[in-house]
């Protein structure tokens, strides 16, 4: 995934959180402007880890794409949210 | 399986009168018919069961989880009667909600609750539109947009009457490329209402808009790997909540190509996968459609995106 598909993908996010913030292209990634976070493709050689969610004195690992959203989602104040697991009918 | 065909419409729109028309045929009489709303009609049928709305909280604690207990003892009663012998052996269920509910409790209980969901199974909604009152009803009234956005099909009702026209054009903003049809007095042909819910997919790569409520397509024409559909179906449901309505759609997965898989969900309930025999006019490629209220129009294609490409590489 590239940095402008990142961050095209995570202003959508914002959107649909309802949540204040631009996404701009950053080195090795994007920031979140006025969130004060920076999201950074992961090495290689890091893997699992696909992702890390930054912030000043933290730094998160995520090994998905899905996990990333949830990790911004908590760390924008969204939190769960309208949040709902998906359920199989009759199970 | 008994099929059951959901029959919403706002009020006024001519459930009743729908319904009177499709008992008085021969073919249908055998139709056990719910009334969801007590009293509000009452229909000489020796079917009829009608049941009192009593709502409940289940463990997910959401509002779209608040089921209608009484519609699924009112189905199950029935089912335990029919095998009995106690009331004729009725091949269908019709459920009539009331004018003003939300359908998507009343899909919600067919489809959770276990018994029901083992010996019922939901075949259709159809949604009437009145021709005289419906383009301003669905202005007005939320709950009547949320009936046309999850129907499988619209009938639009006195089109003697009203604008028909207009009707369509105000269904076709909301649920584009929903199979839309006029009748006058209830004349509408059953086998056409009751039939298969089957996706709907507009022709348009983005549909139009109405207060934020709006269909969006995703296509593929590369087949889906199951996992990535799967999560990104989770990743809406997570994401979306209660803002994504439906879900429906074929899908070309890649470890079964050959044949299309039905996928429907209302908000993040899911029908178990079916298959069909074969893609429908030969076009092999996923096509489905979210109906919802102010998702951005290019998140669920890109969050897709996203999911396939990590899928690919994991």
């Amino acid at each position: 995934m590239t940095p402008p598909e990142l961050r095209d993908l995570l202003a959508d996010a914002l959107v649909l959180w309802e949540v204040a913030g631009r996404v701009a292209v950053a080195e090795g990634g994007v920031v979140l402007e006025g969130l004060g976070l920076r999201v950074v493709a992961a090495d290689g050689d890091e893997l699992p880890i696909r992702w890390w969610i930054e912030r000043p004195g933290h730094r998160r690992p995520c090994t998905s794409i899905s996990g990333l959203l949830r990790g911004l989602r908590n760390a924008v104040g969204a939190g769960e949210g309208e949040a709902r697991r998906l359920r199989v009918a009759g199970a | 399986m008994i099929p059951v065909s959901v029959v919403t419409g706002f009020l006024g729109a001519g459930k009743t009168t729908l319904l009177r028309r499709v008992l008085s045929d021969p073919a249908w009489a055998d139709s056990a018919v719910v009334v969801n709303e007590f009293g509000e009609v009452a229909l000489d049928h020796e079917l009829l069961a009608a049941s009192e709305e009593v709502l409940v909280n289940v463990s997910t604690g959401c509002l779209c989880c608040l089921v209608r207990t009484d519609l699924g003892t009112t189905l199950m009663d029935l089912a335990r009667r029919r095998a009995a012998g106690e009331v004729p052996a009725y091949r269908r269920v019709l459920v009539e909600t009331s004018g003003l509910a939300d359908p998507a409790p009343i899909l919600h209980a067919l489809m959770t609750e276990a018994a029901v969901a083992e010996t019922h199974r939901l075949h259709s909604v159809v949604t009437l539109v009145d021709a005289v009152l419906g383009p301003v009803v669905l202005e007005r009234h939320p709950e009547a947009r949320w009936q046309v956005m999850l129907a499988d099909r619209v009938l639009v009702t006195k089109p003697d009457l009203g604008d028909a026209a207009a009707a369509e054009r105000a269904v076709q903003a909301l649920q584009p490329g929903l199979d839309v049809r006029a009748a006058e007095r209830g004349a509408a042909e059953p086998a056409w209402l009751f039939a298969p819910g089957e996706p709907a997919v507009p022709q348009e790569a983005v549909a139009r808009h109405s207060e934020g409520v709006g269909s969006i397509l995703i296509e593929r024409e590369a087949p889906v790997a199951a996992l990535a559909l799967t999560l990104w179906m989770q990743a809406l449901a997570e994401h979306a909540g209660a803002k994504l309505l439906r879900l429906k759609g074929l899908a070309a997965l890649a470890e079964e190509p050959a044949r299309p898989m039905v996928v429907h969900a209302v908000q993040h309930l899911v029908h178990p996968p079916e298959w069909l025999a074969e893609w429908p006019g030969g076009e092999r490629r996923t096509r489905i459609v979210l109906i919802g209220q102010g998702i951005p129009r290019h998140f669920p294609a890109r969050l897709l995106a996203a999911i396939e490409a990590e899928v690919a590489t994991a």
